[in-house]
Formats: C-alpha cells, sequence, structure tokens
C-alpha cells in the first residue's frame, strides 16, 4: 500500500517536470501533494497531512493558478460616479463599453480582469497598479489608460474607431493628457 | 475574469458550500486539542472561505486594512497569553483545556488573516 503510493508520487514528480504545459504542472503537483498528505497519514502522522492536503494542494495550487492568470491579464477599474445600476440603460450602456473593452482584449490575447470598486480615478491611481480605468458619469463615459501599459495606444484606436458610429460621449485620456471625441 | 467566464455551477456550489466550509474550520480549530488539526490548520481552512469567495465575485470590497489590524491584535495576544500565565501563575488555576482551545483559536484568527491579506495582495495589487 505504502510503497504503491510512494512510487505514483516519484510518477506524478516527473510528470509536472515533464510536461510543456504550465497549467498540467500545477494541476499535476496538486495531485501530487494530495498523495504525498495520504502518506503522511499513512505514516501516521495525521496533523502533518491535513496541513499538506490544506496548503499544498488547495492554497498553493489557486496561487499557481492565479499566477498564471495575471501572466497576460489586463486590469481595468471600472467606477460608476452616478450609482444607478439598476436602470437598465446605464446597464445597457455600461456593458457596451465593458464589451469594446473585452473584445480588444480577445483581439491581443489577454486576460480581461474587470474590479467594480467605488473609489475615485485619483484614488485610483495612487493606491493601485491597473492598465485602464473607466469611469461612467451617468451618460460620459472615461476612458483612461495608464502610461506603463504596453497596450495604451492599440486600446486608445480601437476605442475611437469602434465608438465612432455609436454617439457615446467617449472622452480617452493618458494619465494627464486627454482628447474630446464624439458630439 | 469577465462575466461570460465566471462558471454559474461554481458559483452556486460554493455558496452551498460556504457554511460547511466554515464549519469544518471552527471545528478544527476548536477541536485541535483532541483530533488532529489545530489553530494553523483549521486558518487555512478558514482562509480558503474567503479565497473561494474570490472565485464567485471578484469585488474589491474586502478591507486588508481592518484584516491586518486584527491579525497584528492575534499576534499580541499569541505573544502575551502564555507570558501571562507564566509570569502571574495564572496557569494553576485556569484549565489546561482553556488555554489550549484559546491559543489555538487565536493561532487560527492570525493565520487565516495572514493567509487571506497574502492572497488578496497578490490577487489584486501585484499585477506585473
Amino acid at each position: 500500500m505504502l510503497k504503491v503510493f510512494l512510487v505514483l508520487m516519484v510518477v506524478f514528480a516527473v510528470m509536472a517536470v515533464q510536461t510543456p504545459k504550465l497549467r498540467q504542472a500545477v494541476v499535476y503537483l496538486g495531485i501530487f501533494s494530495l498523495i504525498s498528505s495520504f502518506v503522511y497519514l499513512l505514516y501516521s502522522a495525521p496533523d502533518v497531512a491535513i496541513a499538506e492536503a490544506v496548503i499544498g494542494s488547495t492554497l498553493a495550487t489557486i496561487l499557481y493558478l492565479v499566477a498564471l492568470k495575471k501572466y497576460a491579464v489586463y486590469t481595468i477599474y471600472f467606477t460608476d460616479t452616478v450609482d444607478s445600476g439598476l436602470e437598465e440603460a446605464v446597464a445597457a450602456r455600461r456593458a457596451r463599453i465593458l464589451e469594446l473593452v473585452e473584445g480588444f482584449c480577445t483581439e491581443r490575447e489577454l486576460e480581461a480582469h474587470v474590479i467594480y470598486t467605488a473609489e475615485g480615478k485619483e484614488q485610483i491611481q495612487q493606491n493601485h497598479s491597473y492598465d485602464l480605468i473607466v469611469m461612467q458619469e451617468g451618460e460620459a463615459v472615461t476612458v483612461c489608460g495608464s502610461r506603463e501599459s504596453y497596450h495604451v495606444d492599440g486600446i486608445r484606436s480601437h476605442l475611437l474607431e469602434k465608438d465612432k458610429g455609436a454617439g457615446n460621449r467617449l472622452r480617452f485620456q493618458v494619465q494627464t493628457e486627454e482628447e474630446e471625441v464624439g458630439p | 475574469m469577465a462575466e461570460e467566464y465566471r462558471s454559474r455551477i461554481i458559483s452556486i456550489i460554493i455558496g452551498v458550500l460556504y457554511p460547511f466550509i466554515l464549519l469544518f474550520g471552527f471545528y478544527i480549530i476548536l477541536n485541535g486539542h483532541l483530533t488532529p488539526g489545530g489553530g494553523f490548520q483549521g486558518g487555512a481552512i478558514l482562509s480558503a472561505v474567503l479565497m473561494s469567495r474570490y472565485l464567485v465575485s471578484p469585488n474589491q470590497d474586502i478591507r486588508l486594512d481592518s484584516l491586518q489590524i486584527v491579525e497584528k491584535m492575534a499576534y499580541a495576544l499569541i505573544v502575551a497569553v502564555p507570558l501571562l500565565f507564566l509570569l502571574m501563575g495564572v496557569g494553576g488555576r485556569l484549565d489546561k483545556t482553556v488555554y489550549l482551545v484559546l491559543m489555538n483559536a487565536l493561532i487560527g484568527i492570525k493565520v487565516s488573516c495572514g493567509l487571506s491579506i497574502v492572497f488578496f495582495r497578490f490577487v489584486f495589487y501585484e499585477s506585473r
């Protein structure tokens, strides 16, 4: 019994090293941790087994998966200064602007990570690292890109081009500079 | 995570599992002196509740500052309680079980706060 699981541990460790895809390697590592926790149990160390099961195969796996996601993630902060999220028109407009941004992300193979927050623009700029801030003020939408982001020019031309016919009151800023578009 | 990538199945199942994970974490903490487990393991399970909450709704409305304050207070108590027991001789009058449960609970609070802070800082702030 014990030897079978020890051999399995070696097998999964080799698989984790040899697999070409990082995500699969993380899953193999989780299985490896689970088996090792069971081996601890067979060695009659249940305390260690619980710690290994919780930390090795749950928390570490989640953290690795999140890290892999962050590898190509595009952080968008969305703020709605006029809090009227229940009205359908506003919700539709919000969905539309986010759809534009997410279309851009799909084009560039980025992972869109939208964070809804109640903080103002200055607060976000000071406290968080961001790629894009989308501010909805009733009718008007202000988009603010970070200068540190590699995709700032790309998303600017993408948004301006897609938004031409839509008649949103869209403004695009790069930190301090800003320009007016639309009616 | 965009809206359409979030799985409805996962959010429903995690909503059902919340109370059970919480209960399991508290059970492991409070029974740490009798059965396998203890403050550290239970605290890690409790922090898994907050992490699964992130999977359901990635809202940034968790106040990390207050979590940090709770963690620091727990740390001060972890240092203070055994010192008090040693120096003042309170240990003789208090039941050993009460002492163990108290210490396990303190360690559990500290570990769950600490792991949650690590996770949320990692998720929301360290983008590159």
